[in-house]
């Protein structure tokens, strides 16, 4: 019964900073300046690990799919796969996961040492409120960031399946490209996007929400930056599930 | 540039201390169990969580995927040859990794700059056998149990996800995954578990180890963080490497 509660109550109280930060950020003042500020220094941090993780998932998707095409003679078709996977799922996916455990965790560890240190509190009694001015950028740079990074993996995974099916593993170009042009839909790409700026926002709020929870000393910023990225992980797994499932149901 | 050449050539010294520590000597066995039991059973319920939802999601992706041109019916062998091979044992390298690597990152640099280290330096107990030995031999042990794990719940959350909610025959999936699943397969996604394992024990001791006493309690943060992504993104990338040398 008590964990359920407790769970219960987390959910309650995440719903709540939901709807705080949903409040702020449709209000103004806001500070555009900081979210820029925020947005550059996520770019230059993730774009690195982001795009060395998801390059090797589309010749992984070349080499292990070219074994099954090939038991049917159909290895003409694999970009059709290759690009659908890369654009609608693994792409999206994996670039979230990388944001939420390079940039998720340390906007957890940044506001939970200002909240450790008392800075919080003194921008409060600053009447600047905290909300407004560390959280509301952070969620709003993780949700912009996200995709833009995405079109950078959709690029390198494509390039890097290509690579593997057409010079090492003998798929005809010309085929590669056809197939790849013939399958690929503007919505493909708009879902991967889409899907994106969800996580991205998920890993914001997250991470603030988590950070604005820290209380005691070092630990407890460890720990927030920590369970950022593991629940980070979780959600976007579930949600990425639950979004197939729509999509497939709705035919899209 | 000289920064990270810099890093690159600590992390190889550091590399052959520990790998001298790791093989020459047993290491202190309460101290191995207790890192196992944290490393292995603790990771348990998260990973199957997500290995469930990936097997799921694995089937309904690859459905919509292959329902374009017609090619449903090979579900099972994407979903085998996929998920077995690829898909799990490195999401239980990057999530695993991400949870104990963290861990083990923030415990050392924890221990580093309140100067413990330095303290069982002078008893003269050494670090590497004492503290850094005991968690390489945990977690490159773990994981690749883990990893055996997620493969098995993933396969059945994958043939869940086929036959309840797509409605694809049952048999035709079974019988696909036997034939092209074998326990070569299933060998090589635990011996993947064994490396990614040991190296990401390694990178996050490495993290955790350099941490400097006048960073404070930021280094632990930057320690952790760096565990978790440059682990997750070198177990990408070796797996590409695996994957190329064993299938290409």
């Amino acid at each position: 019964m008590r964990p359920m509660l407790q769970l219960l109550a987390t959910i309650g109280a995440g719903f709540s900073f939901f709807l705080d930060v949903l409040h702020t950020a449709v209000t103004s003042p806001r500070h555009i300046s900081e979210m820029l500020r925020i947005m550059a220094t996520l770019v230059k941090r993730c774009i690195i690990p982001v795009g060395l993780a998801v390059a090797p998932v589309g010749a992984v998707i070349s080499l292990q799919g070219l074994e099954i095409f090939r038991m049917f003679g159909l290895d003409r078709m694999l970009s059709s796969l290759l690009g659908t996977a890369i654009f609608r799922e693994y792409s999206p996916a994996l670039a979230s996961v990388m944001v939420a455990a390079q940039a998720g965790s340390s906007i957890a560890a940044r506001i939970g040492t200002m909240k450790v240190r008392g800075q919080i509190d003194a921008l409060a009694v600053m009447s600047v409120d905290p909300m407004r001015y560390v959280v509301v950028p952070g969620v709003v740079a993780c949700m912009l960031v996200t995709p833009l990074l995405n079109v950078l993996t959709n690029v390198l995974g494509v390039l890097s399946g290509w690579v593997f099916a057409v010079p090492l593993g003998g798929v005809n170009h010309g085929a590669f490209i056809e197939h790849l042009t013939a399958q690929i839909t503007p919505a493909d790409l708009w879902v991967g996007l889409g899907k994106c700026a969800l996580f991205g926002t998920a890993v914001g709020l997250i991470a603030g929400y988590l950070g604005m929870g820290t209380k005691g000393g070092a630990e407890a910023v460890g720990k927030a930056a920590n369970d950022t990225v593991v629940y980070t992980i979780v959600l976007i797994l579930l949600v990425d599930y639950v979004v197939s499932m729509a999509l497939l149901g709705a035919g899209i | 540039m000289s920064e990270l050449l810099r890093t690159l050539s600590d992390f190889l010294l550091f590399a052959r201390r520990a790998l001298a520590a790791q093989f020459t000597q047993i290491p202190p066995l309460p101290e191995f169990a207790r890192h196992f039991y944290q490393a292995g059973v603790g990771s348990v319920g998260l990973l199957t969580i997500l290995t469930v939802f990936a097997g799921l999601n694995l089937s309904v992706q690859s459905y919509a995927t292959f329902e374009r041109f017609g090619g449903q019916d090979f579900l099972g062998m994407f979903a085998g040859i996929g998920g077995v091979r690829e898909l799990y044992p490195v999401m239980a390298a990057v999530v695993c990794g991400a949870r104990i690597g963290a861990n083990l990152a923030a415990a050392l640099a924890n221990m580093k700059i309140s100067e413990q280290v330095e303290a069982l330096e002078v008893m003269s107990v050494d670090p590497m056998r004492h503290l850094v030995a005991p968690r390489l031999w945990a977690v490159t042990l773990a994981l690749p149990v883990l990893c055996g794990y997620a493969n098995v719940i993933g396969i059945g959350a994958s043939y869940a996800g086929a036959v309840w909610q797509l409605g694809l025959d049952g048999g035709t999936f079974r019988s696909q995954l036997a034939e092209v699943v074998g326990l070569s397969d299933l060998a090589v996604g635990m011996f993947k578990g064994l490396v990614f394992g040991w190296l990401v024990a390694l990178i996050a001791t490495f993290h955790g180890y350099r941490a400097a006493k006048k960073e404070g309690a930021e280094g632990v943060g930057i320690a952790t963080n760096r565990a978790i992504v440059h682990g997750a993104v070198m177990c990408i990338l070796l797996n590409l490497g695996i994957s190329w040398l064993l299938y290409g």
